[in-house]
């Protein structure tokens, strides 16, 4: 008997999550292909709500369905009281996630184009190692839960990851870039051209005196900022009281320059869908309007627990039950032009990597990091790259006043969208 | 399942085949603040082939649904065939190794009801709630998990293990207005209930921790000696050391094969450091890694010079050495890459008094709190630190990071304690996308000189 169907007689409310995932990786590494890996996985999750009391199981083995069950049940005989109810079948906006012509991407057409990679870094770097890890999945999902909903989609996401080793003596330089998308992308390459710009930029070495300057961002370094304050806009950290922000909807907390939203609508990204992970609508949250706090992310049993609505944030893997997570973090582009903001730097520093992203207590906001990647500005023209700095500061304190938002912006990993930024004067220390 | 899994390997026509099969069962319950988030369990079941074609490469087949493991050789072999390596791919000759072993726990968690475990993570998540008013979140976390692992190969090795795992984690954060800090205290061990019960000081430990935080003020950033407490420290040798001994790191880049020529110096005399996966009872602990080898001591430093690095058969094969007994998988959905066990810095002479006394001003940082390394380039965070002037410890401060550059970091190591500990701290090691991998530190105190602490 179907799962569903048969816990509907022992629980109030049921919800069934089947997930079945096929990938095919083609790895190089050291600028060799030296492995090809294919990925079956299946597997069912079910939450029940038993007695108003919530359980929770999962399992891999479909041999084993009444253990499974029955694994749910004494779940939520031991379980916390449910304040909510799971979600009601309901219309959804219409997302891409799903691209034929990246299901249907030939293991030799993986390989190839890890060779094109391997074309486009090796003329320029000749000592260079590469590793580059193709990955292309083809998951199903589907929610059933009592009330009758049921939802299913595909999804075909698409990895490239290149990670670049450089040593030359004693200077090493790790970079890497992926590209990310569930829809086929034209220009695949982009990104690897992007990362040996910036390898060829890197090739001059400079100091800058350490103190306090005014500091860029790049999108990429952006994701110092983003973290600490991605964890303060998560509905659950507003619920448990930890999130600085919590009681702060309406206030202007931030520069009136930034603008940030979680888009779970926009076709070809990863977390996109027209549905969350219990089945809920998938939206485009506005979290931060001109500095004003607009609100925080939810799935349904942290909605419930703070009295508001789910914003469609529920994100899963089999293994756990759905959590508040964010989708595509968008931070808006500004209005000033890149090479404008350049130019208005007489020394500075252009953050692209920091070591240690999210170390630390970022929870009250604070980072501290060494630079991985960071270049100097002088007098409007980036001059080479520094090593052995490092930033540290709280984002509730840079954010309030920020001297520029570029016009430019983009996409880092698929999950976040972010201009450059740049903050008028921040410390970085190194030594003298 | 035994005849299946030695038919499917006869039937390979790769050069060699290797089948892994896992059945896990998982109880976990987790608490945050005065909520239930969890208490249930998981049953994950699967595996995975591996076939090496000499002069083609590795082909990888991971899978679910068990039943037709010819198809899932055949898979692996179509895969291997895909690939093209310039050079054949060897593996080092070992000996095969035929054996079942069961374990028995003092108490097996597997017959502990999902009410007491449920009513022990309450407890210690008690004990964090009714420390202070100042505690505004907690997260008490309890698991155990029980795995039975078939590895075999067309070597003729066929091994069978039995691995239990017990977890506890506290985590308390504390809030004074804006002010919000945390702390947590893990444990982890390869054995059974009775090693989480009667632990309340853990929890204590990290909700006295985040209060005593919260009136730590920021330390100020620039050049100090540092004495690192013995997690800290064995997370150090760990992550900025200890990776860099992985071989699949240096054998196929020349620069980093320079960078780690045995011989070359790498401390001071004092220094020792090894990994040995042949311990009993420590989380780290591998008795078999995932190709089938025997773990056992490897020396890395010896007397301050580099001695020895960790291999699969693989990497052991192509630079000439033997295997160590360090090739790991976190599960059945990934082939094996070399990993370490347990890793530590050997006990020195120092006593704790000795370390600090002369120090004028200095920092003492105590516990991890994540970390990244970059080849040689590192930067961890510390639980928790103090400031020591005149040769005693002072007070409180928060925010410590320490950075810096591996060698000229070892190289200022200048003082190794007496006394060692085992971390049994829960957890893992993260390495391409495998995480978390089971790995014990341990290290006595130690001090650094001119380290960089960063800060605003």
């Amino acid at each position: 008997m179907d799962i569903l169907t048969q816990l509907k007689k022992q629980a109030e409310q049921v919800e069934v999550l089947n997930l079945q995932n096929e990938k095919t990786t083609v790895e190089f590494e050291a600028n060799q292909l030296k492995t090809c890996t294919v990925a079956e996985t299946k597997g069912t999750a079910v939450r029940v709500i038993r007695k108003g009391r919530l359980g929770f199981a999962a399992s891999t083995d479909d041999t084993v369905m009444n253990k499974l069950a029955a694994n749910a049940l004494e779940s939520a005989a031991y379980g916390d009281e449910a304040l909510f109810s799971f979600a009601d079948p309901k219309p959804a906006p219409i997302v891409q996630t799903f691209d034929k012509t990246v299901a249907d991407l030939p293991i030799a057409r993986l390989v190839e184009i890890g060779k094109e990679i391997l074309d486009i870094v090796m003329p320029v770097e000749p000592d260079a190692r590469c590793n580059i890890s193709l990955e292309r999945s083809i998951t199903s999902a589907s929610i059933r839960n009592q009330k009758g909903l049921d939802v299913s989609y595909q999804t075909t996401p698409l990895s490239i990851g290149l990670e670049i080793d450089r040593i030359e003596g004693d200077d090493v330089l790790i970079m890497y870039d992926q590209l990310g998308t569930t829809v086929w992308e034209e220009n695949y390459l982009e990104f690897a051209r992007r990362l040996v710009e910036q390898l060829k930029m890197a090739r001059t070495i400079t100091t800058i005196k350490p103190g306090k300057m005014p500091v860029l961002f790049t999108p990429t370094g952006t994701l110092t900022l983003a973290l600490p304050l991605s964890y303060g806009l998560n509905g659950k950290e507003v619920y448990k009281g930890t999130s600085p922000m919590a009681t702060k909807v309406g206030e202007k907390l931030f520069d009136e320059k930034l603008t940030i939203l979680d888009d779970g609508t926009l076709d070809g990204k990863f977390a996109s869908a027209s549905y969350d992970d219990e089945g809920v609508p998938r939206k485009c949250n506005t979290l931060v309007g001109g500095g004003v706090l607009k609100g925080f992310i939810y799935d349904l049993k942290t909605a419930a627990q703070s009295g508001v609505e789910s914003t469609g944030n529920a994100s899963r893997g089999l293994f756990n039950p759905p959590e508040p997570s964010f989708t595509s973090l968008v931070v808006q582009p500004g209005n000033t032009a890149l090479k404008d903001i350049l130019a208005g730097i007489d020394e500075g520093i252009l953050v692209e990597n920091v070591l240690g992203l999210g170390q630390g207590n970022i929870i009250s906001g604070a980072f501290s990091n060494p630079l991985a990647l960071a270049f100097k500005i002088e007098k409007g023209e980036i001059v080479g790259r520094v090593k052995d700095m490092s930033i540290a500061g709280n984002i509730y304190d840079l954010l309030k006043n920020v001297s520029a938002v570029s016009r430019e912006a983009q996409w880092v990993y698929n999950t976040f969208y972010a201009p450059y930024i740049l903050i008028p004067e921040m410390n970085v220390a190194g030594k003298n | 399942m035994r005849d299946r899994i030695q038919e499917a390997l006869k039937h390979s026509k790769a050069d060699y085949t290797e089948i892994r099969i896992e059945e896990k069962e998982t109880t976990r319950v987790a608490f945050r603040g005065k909520d239930l988030e969890l208490a249930n369990a998981n049953i994950d079941k699967g595996g995975i082939v591996r076939c090496l074609i000499k002069n083609k490469g590795w082909g990888v087949a991971t899978f679910n649904n068990l039943d037709d493991l010819l198809n899932k050789v055949d898979q692996a072999y179509q895969c291997a065939q895909v690939v093209s390596v310039p050079e054949p791919i060897e593996l080092v000759p070992v000996e095969p190794i035929n054996q079942v072993t069961t374990v028995t726990m003092e108490r097996d968690f597997r017959d502990v009801s999902l009410a007491e475990k449920k009513a022990l993570a309450e407890r210690y998540n008690e004990v964090m709630r009714g420390h202070s008013d100042k505690i505004i979140d907690t997260q008490s976390f309890y698991a155990d998990t029980f795995t039975h692992l078939t590895l075999a190969n067309s070597e003729g090795t066929y091994i069978e293990q039995e691995k239990p795992a017990v977890v506890l984690a506290s985590l308390a954060i504390a809030r004074d207005g804006d002010n919000v800090q945390q702390a947590h205290e893990t444990m982890a061990l390869p054995q059974g209930f009775e090693y989480v019960l009667d632990k309340d000081e853990l929890a204590r430990k990290a909700a006295q921790k985040a209060v005593e935080l919260l009136d730590a003020k920021p330390v100020k950033a620039g050049q100090y000696p540092v004495v690192i407490d013995q997690m800290l420290a064995g997370v150090f040798i760990h992550e900025a050391f200890g990776h860099l001994s992985e071989a699949d790191f240096v054998y196929e880049n020349p620069q980093a094969r320079e960078m780690m020529t045995l011989g070359r110096r790498f401390g001071k005399g004092i220094l020792n450091v090894y990994d040995d996966g042949s311990i009993p009872n420590l989380r780290g602990t591998t008795l078999y890694d995932d190709e089938g080898i025997p773990g056992r001591r490897n020396w890395l430093i010896k007397d301050g010079v580099l001695v020895g690095r960790l291999h699969s058969r693989q990497t052991a094969a192509k630079m000439g050495e033997k295997a160590t007994g360090n090739a790991r998988a976190i599960n059945y959905r990934f082939p094996p890459i070399v990993r370490m066990t347990s890793t530590a810095i050997d006990n020195g002479a120092t006593s704790f008094e000795d370390m600090i006394k002369d120090i004028k001003l200095g920092i003492y940082a105590c516990d991890a709190y994540g970390g990244q390394t970059q080849l040689e380039n590192f930067s961890f965070s510390s639980g928790y630190a103090y400031m020591i002037r005149d040769g005693k410890i002072a007070e409180m401060v928060k925010d410590v990071i320490l950075a810096g550059n591996l060698f000229t970091t070892l190289e200022n190591i200048d003082a190794i304690g007496n006394d060692f500990k085992w971390d049994n701290a829960g957890g893992g090691c993260g390495k391409g996308n495998q995480y978390p991998l089971p790995v014990t530190c341990g290290s006595p105190h130690i001090r650094i000189q001119n380290v960089v602490i960063g800060g605003e």
